[in-house]
């Protein structure tokens, strides 16, 4: 086992362990948890059988195992922060709601 | 012109101290509901407005000119409006047109009056700004399919009706274009008429820059996602 092996390996176990209390407690939803353990497993897979990464690369034709792993944290990368955006969005009008409501109540209560 | 208390004027504001004392009280010689919206000024702006006779709502912290509308028109239907106008605050658009804004409404004709600048007149309009308008037009009728000739003029007029089924989701600039839309949804019959828009160094300060353009396309487009 290499270094980096002995240090990713274990710090994925736990934020699977985490993710699964959390699922557990219903601090996060079902869906969004197997999705996190999802990314955990390819993660510890990735960093425990490298050469996984290779044969997966050439079958979707691309060069090397590394690039792969490039490609694909860039693109979850940019699907998060998209999702984040209209989680954004969707609060921001929240928060007009509510600041509108105090507004017009106020006036109400000055009247 | 209509009832005096039939009709309500919105005027969004944030940080207009220095001009809207002398807006709201040109607009007071015709109407006399006025609903100044503060959207979180740091300034004066709520009591230079309130000073001059308008009701003042005030945003606790600033949401955007068209989060400032809705939140006008919502209380103008609570107090029981027939009509309900909106109006810039910072002295480009002017009272007299309120006559002609509001006459096709009483007429029966429309449910919404749209004002033009294209129809009527711009004083020292920016060369700029003219052609980003004038984009803004032909983004505006592609999307929206309404024949229009001015986009983004903040004065208009909506009849209870048309102001009940109108609800602005952009709180800042693309409010515009997303009106535009909930006209074409609400198929309620709609007009333009000319009105007076003057630029004044003020207003030049005041107002959007070319470059905010692609932000405002940006916002509208996503606004279009979120729901």
């Amino acid at each position: 086992m290499t270094t980096f092996q002995s240090i990713g390996l274990p710090l994925l176990a736990v934020l699977a362990l985490i993710t699964v209390v959390a699922m557990v407690r219903h601090s996060i939803n079902a869906r969004a948890g197997f999705g996190w353990l999802a990314v955990w497993i390819a993660a510890a897979t990735a960093i425990a059988r490298p050469s996984i990464t290779i044969t997966v690369a050439h079958a979707l034709g691309i060069g090397r195992g590394a690039d792969l792993v490039l490609y694909c944290a860039i693109l979850g990368m940019l699907i998060g922060f998209f999702f984040i955006y209209i989680r954004f969005k969707r609060l921001d009008r929240e928060i007009t709601k509510v600041v509108r409501h105090i507004a017009i109540h106020q006036s109400e209560r000055g009247d | 012109m209509a009832e005096n208390s039939d009709v309500w004027v919105v005027v969004p504001a944030f940080n207009e101290s220095t001009a809207i004392g002398a807006v709201i009280s040109d607009l007071r010689h015709f109407a006399s509901n006025i609903v100044v919206v503060d959207d979180g000024s740091i300034d004066e702006t709520a009591a230079a407005a309130e000073a001059a006779g308008a009701r003042v709502l005030r945003h606790v912290v600033n949401r955007g000119q068209g989060a400032a509308l809705q939140t006008g028109i919502e209380y103008s239907l609570s107090r029981g409006a027939r009509i309900i106008v909106t109006f810039d605050s910072d002295g480009q658009h002017s009272p007299a047109d309120l006559p002609i804004l509001v006459a096709p409404l009483l007429e029966g004709k429309a449910d919404i009056v749209l004002g033009s600048r294209f129809l009527g007149s711009a004083d020292r309009m920016p060369a700029l700004r003219r052609v980003l308008l004038r984009i803004a037009v032909f983004f505006t009728r592609l999307m929206s399919g309404l024949k229009i000739t001015d986009a983004h003029n903040g004065l208009r007029a909506f009849s209870r009706r048309a102001a009940s089924m109108i609800h602005i989701q952009l709180d800042r600039m693309a409010h515009a274009s997303e009106l535009m839309d909930q006209i074409r949804r609400s198929g309620l019959p709609y007009t333009e008429v000319p009105v007076h828009v003057r630029y004044t160094q003020y207003s030049r300060e005041k107002g959007q820059r070319g470059v905010h353009a692609l932000r405002i396309a940006f916002d509208y487009f996503i606004g279009k996602w979120v729901r």
